[in-house]
């Protein structure tokens, strides 16, 4: 479905895509990465609207950049909102449907279709300026849905949606995924992607670190070296216990001896005695930092470890 | 190019920009002229047989000003507005998305200009009273359209090269070449659409002692092919237009 040759994107110095390599087959994809990693530049270069620097892209064994026609099989819910506020729903879903070259009757039956698939049925006759986010959210993937597109692919759907937004989003995906649709879906929260698919691409500094299952990711994920950061007025004292271990690659105490940051191979043997520590010495630890809650710390990692900086 | 998908477009692009805003400023633009020949009407002592005269303040205020300042601000910002406002890639993910887009939303412009400048044309001709008279007003009337046409493209174009500071870079081109070098008695000024709207002027309304004195600014070329050389310019620029957003890679968002 998706082929990419050693594909490199420059804007002027700043490098977008470096040099990404791989081969999707129809199914749902994850593309994983914290905000500025590459990911809206790969989708716009599957689509298209960028024109690769060195390298080829193919998608359904055609290149995007010349042959246009080749939208009318891809789905694009991009990350932008969409705001026509005097214009309804179904009036821009007809409207983008026609724009592929379908007859209008066409045009307005698979508008109310799409439209009903995300249920927008009752409001779809509304203007768009008195819309919720999570509506117009809706409305944005009832337009790539609309003309029936053989790949289907969505930057951040999740943005800005609240918890029942989230939720809606979620069941909506998965039954497209449960569809047999090919669905890319890229996100910078990993456990977004989880719900709906198993195989990920992990992305960052607009290179491809990692692909696999999410299996297969987190195990990269455990494997790389980490960062933990500690913060207390006794964090110092811990660095006796830290520095016998073989598991620790490095200490460093910041913050006028307040946060102690480590550098870990295996955070698994820290968090076992972390506790065991603290409760025997009676130390006062504030809070604790994990590579997990900073997505981007972890993708640091990854890319030192991509780099061979790391072993 | 399918002209129905076009009609579509247009049909879109009519309806979404039907707000009170938009329709202030075609109030404006159609309420300017009128004020300016009432005004001069009331003032001036000119004899109401001087038809040259009021024509050439009619065709300055209509075809000249009104058209330009309605393509100004609805031909120039087609593109930059949808940029701006993260929707273009909406757009261009279409298959024939660029193409019908770009010249349907400069149908738009030029419904919208020429619209404002019909009904302008049509009230002061009214106010002009036996200065004007239906040939004047029908000789403005189908000069508003070739400069509709022929600006708007221009302006589309200007659009498609410059995503940034549009407006400003429009309103330089204007100045400086529209009714600067358009003035200039020399060969470069044949290049201006205005020179050519002028020429028809003296050609069609037979004012043969103002095309003698004004030869230079005007032209002398006949009607035919002041007409041909503006349906060139604007299907030349369209064209090119065309051929720049669809080969240009358009900024759509910021990078995530």
């Amino acid at each position: 479905m998706i082929q990419l040759e050693q594909v490199s994107k420059l804007y002027g110095t700043i490098i977008g895509a470096n040099d990404l390599t791989f081969q999707l087959s129809p199914g749902a994809y994850g593309i994983v990465g914290p905000n500025g990693s590459g990911k809206t530049t790969l989708i716009n270069l599957l689509t298209g609207q960028l024109r690769p620097t060195l390298g080829k892209v193919a998608v359904f064994k055609q290149d995007p950049w010349r042959n246009r026609k080749l939208l009318r099989r891809i789905g694009l819910c991009p990350a932008t909102d969409v705001l026509y506020p005097n214009v309804s729903a179904y009036e821009w879903v007809t409207y983008q449907v026609r724009l592929h070259g379908l007859t209008y009757q066409d045009s307005k039956q698979f508008a109310a279709e799409s439209l009903q698939q995300v249920d927008m049925t009752e409001h779809m006759h509304r203007p768009m300026g008195e819309y919720s986010l999570g509506m117009r959210q809706r409305t944005k993937i009832a337009q790539a849905l609309a003309h029936r597109p053989d790949l289907l692919i969505l930057d951040e759907p999740y943005n800005g949606l609240d918890p029942v937004g989230r939720y809606q989003m979620t069941e909506l995906l998965v039954k497209l995924a449960q569809q047999g649709k090919s669905l890319l879906f890229a996100s910078h929260v990993l456990h977004e992607i989880e719900e709906i698919t198993s195989s990920f691409l992990l992305i960052h500094g607009g290179r491809l670190l990692a692909a696999g299952t999410a299996k297969e990711v987190e195990q990269i994920i455990a494997d790389t070296p980490q960062e933990v950061v500690l913060f207390g007025p006794d964090v110092p004292k811990l660095i006796p216990h830290l520095a016998d271990q073989g598991w620790v690659d490095s200490i460093q105490l910041l913050s006028e001896r307040t946060e102690l940051r480590i550098g870990l191979r295996d955070p698994a043997n820290l968090y076992r005695s972390l506790a065991s520590w603290i409760s025997g010495d009676r130390l006062q630890v504030d809070r604790f930092q994990t590579a997990d809650s900073n997505l981007t710390a972890v993708f640091e990692s990854l890319l030192r470890h991509h780099r061979g900086e790391l072993k | 190019m399918n002209p129905l998908f076009i009609l579509d477009v247009v049909r879109f692009e009519l309806r979404r920009s039907m707000s009170p805003g938009r329709m202030a400023i075609w109030i404006m633009l159609v309420l300017f002229p009128i004020a300016l020949i009432t005004a001069i009407r009331l003032l001036s002592d000119q004899g109401a047989e001087n038809t040259e005269s009021w024509g050439l303040v009619l065709y300055l205020l209509v075809p000249e000003v009104v058209c330009l300042l309605g393509l100004l601000l609805w031909a120039t910002p087609s593109v930059s507005t949808e940029i701006e406002g993260q929707t273009w890639i909406y757009l261009a993910m279409r298959r024939s998305g660029r193409n019908l887009v770009l010249v349907g939303k400069y149908l738009t412009a030029v419904i919208w200009s020429f619209s404002a400048a019909f009904v302008a044309a049509t009230a002061c001709t009214i106010i002009m009273g036996s200065a004007g008279g239906l040939k004047l007003w029908f000789v403005v009337c189908v000069l508003s359209l070739l400069s509709c046409l022929a600006h708007g493209a221009l302006y589309v174009l200007i659009g498609t090269v410059f995503f940034r500071r549009t407006m400003v870079t429009a309103v330089f081109y204007t100045l400086a070449i529209e009714y600067g070098l358009s003035l200039v008695p020399a060969m470069a000024n044949r290049l201006t659409v205005n020179y050519r709207l002028r020429g028809l002027l003296a050609e069609w309304m037979d004012w043969y002692d103002a095309r003698t004195i004004t030869e230079n600014i005007g032209g002398q070329e006949p009607a035919w092919f002041h007409v041909l050389i503006l349906l060139v310019i604007s299907i030349t620029l369209i064209f090119v237009a065309i051929q720049r957003l669809t080969w240009t890679e358009i900024p759509t968002q910021q990078e995530g």
